[in-house]
């Protein structure tokens, strides 16, 4: 590695170039427009730090990330409880394991919007047409208050992503030792003692991807926040990412947008490298 | 292999030089284009915001083309809304700057004013209806020529009203009409429907934009710049505006909140379900591809009530067409003839009317022709000058549907009284116009 010939940096600069160019000059650019007062046109005015004073004023902003949060805790403790399980059940020795796995991995192949109009349309149609044939009156209404728009949104996510994540989990599973496994079982482990104590240890590295992809993942949700509720009613489950979009493209007001977005990435993070420095001391080594 | 090893890293040498190449490339090219490519002809770009009439549009572009084969003309449509706001915007920003595109009115005028020509020497300035060319004048200047005129109102069923014996003409003020709107919710089952109203509070536009508006505008007497000007607003109607959302929420196909535009157009008041709707002329193609029999013989539109201006209609214009200011002389002037062709010539008149089925905003057109029965209402409308203007092009940035829309949503979900939803739109107003 650290002979790094020619070959090597030929090897690595096209993407770091490209990289450089749609992420890293981007992000700087941004980063000094927060500064201005700039429109999306032009910049006329150096104006400090006005931009962050107002926005933690703001009522719309701090409901937004108030609402990711909630909506991230909920839906990363969701994913990775059904994608485990799910990862679980598919590494039992069934017959029909290969087929469920391409099943529950199959939803994370369609795309956000598409998905967001289809459960749009199950959670307003389909849910009130069962609601009002049995009477059941939870399950009308619903994406018309705040309360069924988080959930739908969270179901919409779990849905989605926990196929995803039970392929990683299938992987760490898979590679437990035999030897292990069959060690505890010989000193009388019953199937819980076996997952708790020997599967599931050897698993935690799993979980740090998993925990950083759905954190991630819940973060910078927009395109199922978009077509499933469009931050209705009342901007009340309007997520961070479509905060900042509304307020850049259709407030125009682009400075203050790139100030919010400046302390979203801020907040992802920080929360994140915490999360993986956390989970990274709790890995065990084989 | 030390061959092998040398040949693959002249290949990267050789990969890495065309990346720098075509990177090269992109950044030249935009300054190529915005100019003219003199020589053989001008080259004008179009960034157009109307989805629903693009292939048509297209056509009439094919067809201007093949009488002057010297101009080129590309044509790049993004659709409604934030999305050609966003676009449009980067596209200014990246100094690839389209020659011809769209405002809204005075709010947009002012954010991109340094961009725009003045056409007052262009035909079609001066065909333009009057009225329609208010918000893009400024001193003897004229910044945009008007796409086409749009009206809304409460479009009903024609069958349904007849059938429980009500006639629309005369539902012209609040109490005829929430009395007809009693008699329809008492025969609801005969009639087959699941409520009077469809009220798609889902979409701001509907409820913050167009609703909202019918009561805002004669508060400015129906100028669309006394408006913009404004440094207050007073809601001297607000108590009308909450009677009409009142009215059309509490006979509506609830929950009000979830309910959207597609919802309420297609599955409900094209199926028969609702008997009235608050909508504009622009629906009638989607009724008219879901039943056209439908479409053409059983709807109609009548304005809603507003007291002290009954039997006015609120008409606009959608969009303006503009020119860059930043373009060529040569290129500037071929747009204008293009913008004039289309609306003044006897082949663009026949398209605008029959293939766009716009609404005119421009004299010399054979009405007779406007085939659709919602149009003809706005186009009499307009002709009478009963009309209401279509002030949310000027009020502040977002106000209208993040300020008054979301208010408005709450107040239907019982969080807020109605006194707090005018109370912090002004107070929002007056902030931003400080």
């Amino acid at each position: 590695m650290r002979n790094r010939s020619v070959s090597f940096w030929l090897f690595v600069t096209p993407t770091l170039l490209a990289l450089a160019l749609v992420v890293f000059v981007p992000f700087i650019y941004g980063f000094v427009f927060s500064f201005t007062d700039w429109n999306g046109l032009s910049a006329n005015e150096f104006i400090g730090l006005a931009n962050y004073v107002e926005l933690f004023q703001d009522k719309e902003f701090l409901n937004s990330i108030w609402f990711t949060i909630k909506f991230a805790v909920a839906s990363i403790v969701l994913v990775n409880v059904i994608g485990l399980g799910l990862a679980l059940l598919v590494t039992q020795r069934m017959r029909s394991s290969n087929i469920l796995r391409t099943v529950f991995f199959m939803p994370n192949l369609i795309g956000g919007l598409i998905l967001g109009f289809i459960w749009q349309f199950i959670f307003v149609s389909a849910f009130d047409a069962v609601g009002s044939a049995l009477g059941i009156e939870a399950l009308q209404g619903w994406l018309s208050t705040t309360e069924t728009g988080f959930w739908g949104l969270v179901i919409l996510n779990v849905w989605q992503y926990a196929g995803y994540i039970m392929i990683i989990y299938i992987a760490y599973l898979e590679s437990v030792p035999e030897e292990l496994l069959e060690a505890a079982e010989i000193d009388g482990a019953n199937s819980i003692q076996r997952f708790w104590n020997v599967k599931f240890p050897l698993v935690a590295p799993a979980f740090t991807i998993s925990l950083f992809l759905t954190l991630s993942n819940a973060f910078k949700l927009y395109d199922q926040n978009l077509a499933l509720t469009n931050g209705g009613p009342f901007n009340s489950t309007q997520m961070v990412a479509m905060e900042i979009y509304n307020t850049a493209f259709s407030e125009s007001d682009m400075a203050y947008a790139q100030a919010k977005a400046v302390i979203f990435f801020i907040l992802v993070a920080a929360v994140a490298l915490t999360q993986v420095y956390y989970n990274k001391k709790r890995e065990v080594d084989l | 292999m030390m061959g092998d090893k040398k040949f693959l890293s002249k290949v990267f040498i050789a990969m890495v030089l065309a990346a720098v190449l075509v990177v090269a490339g992109c950044s030249s090219s935009d300054n190529a284009s915005g100019d003219s490519d003199s020589g053989d002809g001008v080259t004008v770009d179009i960034f157009q915001f109307k989805v629903e009439f693009k292939e048509q549009f297209e056509e009439l572009v094919a067809k201007y083309q093949e009488e002057n084969p010297d101009v080129t003309i590309n044509v790049q449509t993004v659709g409604g809304g934030n999305d050609y706001a966003a676009s449009i915007k980067s596209q200014m920003s990246s100094g690839d700057e389209p020659d011809i595109f769209n405002v809204g009115g005075p709010t947009d005028i002012e954010e991109y004013r340094d961009y725009l020509s003045d056409l007052s020497d262009t035909a079609a300035a001066e065909a333009a209806l009057e009225g329609t060319l208010n918000s893009v004048t400024e001193g003897d200047q004229i910044l945009g020529l008007p796409y086409s005129q749009e009206g809304y109102g409460l479009i009903y069923n024609k069958a349904i009203l007849e059938q429980a014996g009500i006639n629309p003409d005369e539902l012209t003020t609040f109490e005829a009409l929430e009395e007809a709107v009693a008699t329809l919710d008492s025969q609801k089952e005969d009639l087959g429907l699941e409520a009077v109203f469809a009220l798609p509070a889902k979409e701001l536009w509907v409820m913050g934009n167009h609703l909202a508006n019918a009561y805002i505008a004669p508060e400015f007497e129906n100028d669309i710049t006394a408006a913009y000007e404004a440094e207050t607003i007073n809601f001297e109607y607000g108590d009308q505006m909450k009677r009409m959302l009142d009215l059309q929420s509490s006979y509506s196909v609830q929950p009000v909140l979830s309910l959207d535009y597609s919802q309420q157009v297609e599955q409900l008041f094209a199926q028969g379900k609702v008997a009235i709707i608050q909508q504009g002329n622009w629906i009638y193609p989607t009724l008219e591809q879901m039943d056209p029999e439908f479409a053409e013989n059983n709807i109609g539109m009548i304005p809603m009530p507003v007291e002290g201006l009954e039997g006015h209609l609120p008409v606009g214009v959608p969009q303006y067409w503009v020119v860059n200011k930043n373009s060529s002389e040569e290129v500037q002037q071929a747009a204008k003839d293009f913008l004039d062709w289309m609306y003044t010539s006897d082949a663009g008149k026949e398209m605008v009317l029959n293939d766009f089925k716009f609404i005119p905003a421009y004299e010399g057109y054979d009405t007779a022709q406007i085939s659709d029965p919602l149009s003809q209402v706005v186009y009499s409308y307009s002709e009478e000058g009963k009309t209401i203007g279509w002030t949310f092009m000027a009020t502040p940035v977002g106000w209208n549907e993040d300020v008054l829309g979301v208010n408005m949503q709450r107040y239907l979900n019982g969080d807020i009284e109605w006194q707090e939803v005018l109370d912090t739109a002004k107070q929002e107003w007056e902030k931003s116009r400080q």
